[in-house]
C-alpha cells in the first residue's frame, strides 16, 4: 500500500528528446483555478534537453549513391580467386569518418550488386533525406567472378566473367549514416539491413563501437586463463604450429577462414 | 608420404617441415571448415575465463546506482514546498485515493471558499525538504499517495465538514501553528470555540473577580443599611400599633 513515489516514475529519458514541457506536468500543485480537472500522478518527469546538432552539416546528396554492376572499364583479364581478401581483420574503413552510425561487418564476405541495391533502396526508404545522410564505405564491385556454364564437365579452361563483387573483411564499416538523428531512430532499419547481408553484421554507433573495443581490451586484461592462443602459438608450445597456419600468429585464434569468432579473446 | 616443403630452419618465418594435410579444402571456405582435433583442443584450452569475485554478486546486497543530478525543476519544487510550509499556519496531510474528477473539483471549490488550498507534492521532493527543516516528525506521513491542504487561517471545522463529504480523502495528520495533531487532535481542535469566543470567555473569567470587588466592598455598609432599615421598620411598626391603640 505504502509505495514510494519513485516506483511510479515513468521510463527514464529515452533517446528521443522530449521537446517542451508536458502541460500540467505531474508534481506541480494544482494552482489552475476552476479550469480542467488535472489528475496528478506520482513520479517526477526529468526534462532532457534536446540534442545539439549545431555542428552537423548535411552533404548535397544525402541518399546513397547508385553503385554500378560492372565497373566503368570492365576487366578483360580473368583474376584468380584470391580468397585472402576475405580472410582476417580489415585494415581499411574501420573507423567512422562522416557519420555517427553505421553497419559493421563481423565476418568476411563478398557483396554483389543485389546487396548494394537492397541496401540503397532500404536505407533510402527508411531514412529522412532532409535530416539524415548516408554514405558508402565500400567501393563499387571491382573483383570479377567467373562462372562456368551449367552442366559441363570439368576442364576447358577458366570460365568467363559472370559478375563483379566487393570483398569485405571483418571489422569494416559498410555504410555510414549521420545527420540530425539519434541512434534509436536509425538502428531499426540498420539492423534489418545488417541481417540481410551475406556475412554477420551489426548496427553500431560511435559510442557502441568504442565500448565494444574497450570491452575486448578489458577481456584481454582480466582473462583468468593463463593459456592464451597467442602465447601458445608464438612459443610453439607442444609443437602446435604443426596444426596452425602462419596466419594464426597474426589472427591469434579470433579468425577462422572468413569467420570472426567474437567470443574468443 | 608427407611432402616436404622447401627451405631450411635458417629462413625467417619458417614453416613446419611436415605439412599435415595434403588434399583438403582451401583455407577460406564458405562453410565452417572442420578444424584438426589438436587445433580444437587448443581452442578449448585457450577459452576466455571471466573473473569470479570471492563472494558471488547474488549473495551481496544489490548496489543501488546513485544518480545525483541537481535539476532546476527539482529545485523549484523544493522551494515551493518550503514556501508552503513557511507561509501557512495550518498544514493538513491527507491520504488521497482516486476519485472522480468532478468530486475533486467540487471539494477544491468548497475548500477554496474557506481559503484552504489543495497542494500535490511528490514524496521524493517533500521528504528531503522536511528532513532538513523543523518538521522532521511529519516524515512518516509522506509515504504513499497523499495531498496537502494548506491555509493561512485555521478553519478546522469547515475543513472537516468538507472532508466528511468526500470519503476518498482521509485525514492523516496536521500541523497547526507548529503543533502536530493527529486526526482526533484535529477534531478536538475543531470543537474548540473560536478565538473571539474564547477571548471573551477569558476576559469574562478575568473580569469576574474585579466585578465582585465593588459588591464585596459595599457588603458591609449595605448590610448595615439593611439592618438599620429593618430596625426603623420595626420601630415604625412598634410605634404605629401603639399610635393606633392610643387613637382607639
Amino acid at each position: 500500500m505504502a509505495a514510494p513515489a519513485s516506483e511510479f516514475r515513468p521510463g527514464g529519458s529515452g533517446d528521443v528528446a522530449a521537446a517542451g514541457a508536458v502541460a500540467g506536468g505531474p508534481g506541480r500543485s494544482g494552482a489552475a483555478g476552476p479550469g480542467s480537472p488535472v489528475v496528478l500522478r506520482a513520479g517526477l518527469k526529468k526534462y532532457v534537453l534536446p540534442p545539439d546538432y549545431s555542428g552537423v552539416t548535411l552533404p548535397e546528396r544525402t541518399k546513397l549513391k547508385f553503385m554500378d554492376k560492372v565497373p566503368a572499364v570492365p576487366k578483360v583479364r580473368r583474376e584468380p580467386r584470391r580468397l585472402r581478401d576475405i580472410r582476417g581483420p580489415s585494415g581499411e574503413a574501420t573507423e567512422f569518418t562522416q557519420g555517427q552510425y553505421g553497419i559493421l561487418a563481423l565476418g568476411g564476405g563478398y557483396l554483389h550488386w543485389g546487396h548494394f541495391e537492397m541496401m540503397r533502396l532500404t536505407i533510402g526508404r527508411c531514412m529522412d533525406p532532409k535530416t539524415m545522410f548516408a554514405v558508402w564505405r565500400v567501393p563499387a564491385p571491382y573483383k570479377p567472378i567467373t562462372r562456368k556454364s551449367l552442366g559441363h564437365r570439368m576442364g576447358g579452361g577458366k570460365g568467363p566473367i559472370d559478375h563483379y563483387v566487393t570483398a569485405v573483411k571483418s571489422g569494416r564499416l559498410v555504410v555510414e549514416v549521420g545527420g540530425r538523428c539519434e541512434f534509436g531512430e536509425v538502428k531499426h532499419f540498420l539492423a534489418r539491413v545488417a541481417g540481410k547481408l551475406p556475412f554477420p553484421a551489426a548496427a553500431v554507433s560511435r559510442d557502441t563501437l568504442q565500448r565494444m573495443r574497450e570491452e575486448e581490451e578489458e577481456k584481454q586484461l582480466n582473462n583468468q586463463n593463463p593459456w592464451t592462443f597467442e602465447r601458445i602459438a608464438t612459443a610453439n608450445m607442444l609443437g602446435m604450429r604443426k596444426y596452425l597456419s602462419p596466419y594464426d600468429l597474426r589472427f591469434k585464434g579470433r579468425y577462422w577462414g572468413k569467420f570472426f569468432l567474437q567470443h574468443r579473446v | 608420404m608427407a611432402a616436404l616443403s622447401g627451405g631450411g630452419p635458417w629462413r625467417r618465418g619458417w614453416l613446419p617441415a611436415l605439412q599435415v594435410v595434403r588434399h583438403a579444402s582451401k583455407a577460406v571456405t564458405r562453410h565452417w571448415k572442420a578444424m584438426h582435433f589438436q587445433r580444437q583442443k587448443l581452442m578449448a584450452v585457450t577459452e576466455y575465463l571471466a573473473p569470479k569475485p570471492p563472494i558471488p554478486e547474488q549473495c551481496l546486497p544489490p548496489k543501488k546506482e546513485v544518480v545525483e543530478e541537481e535539476d532546476g525543476y527539482v529545485r523549484l519544487l523544493r522551494r515551493q514546498v518550503a514556501e508552503a510550509f513557511r507561509d501557512n499556519r495550518m498544514i493538513v496531510v491527507c491520504q488521497y485515493n482516486p476519485m472522480p474528477n468532478e468530486d475533486m473539483l467540487l471539494m477544491r471549490h468548497y475548500l477554496r471558499k474557506h481559503n484552504i488550498e489543495v497542494k500535490f507534492f511528490l514524496n521524493e521532493i517533500v521528504r528531503p525538504v522536511l528532513s532538513q527543516s523543523k518538521y522532521k516528525n511529519l516524515l512518516p506521513l509522506f509515504v504513499g499517495r497523499n495531498i496537502v491542504l494548506v491555509s493561512p487561517e485555521t478553519k478546522a471545522k469547515e475543513m472537516l465538514r468538507v472532508l466528511r463529504g468526500v470519503p476518498q480523502i482521509n485525514l492523516l495528520g496536521a500541523c497547526i501553528d507548529d503543533t502536530i495533531l493527529s486526526k482526533k487532535g484535529v477534531e478536538n481542535f475543531a470543537k474548540l470555540p473560536s478565538l473571539e469566543a474564547s477571548q471573551g470567555q477569558t476576559v469574562g473569567a478575568l473580569a469576574l473577580l474585579p466585578s465582585q470587588t465593588c459588591s464585596l466592598l459595599q457588603r458591609g455598609p449595605v448590610r448595615l443599611a439593611a439592618l438599620l432599615d429593618e430596625y426603623i421598620r420595626q420601630l415604625q411598626a412598634g410605634a404605629s400599633p401603639s399610635q393606633s391603640s392610643e387613637a382607639h
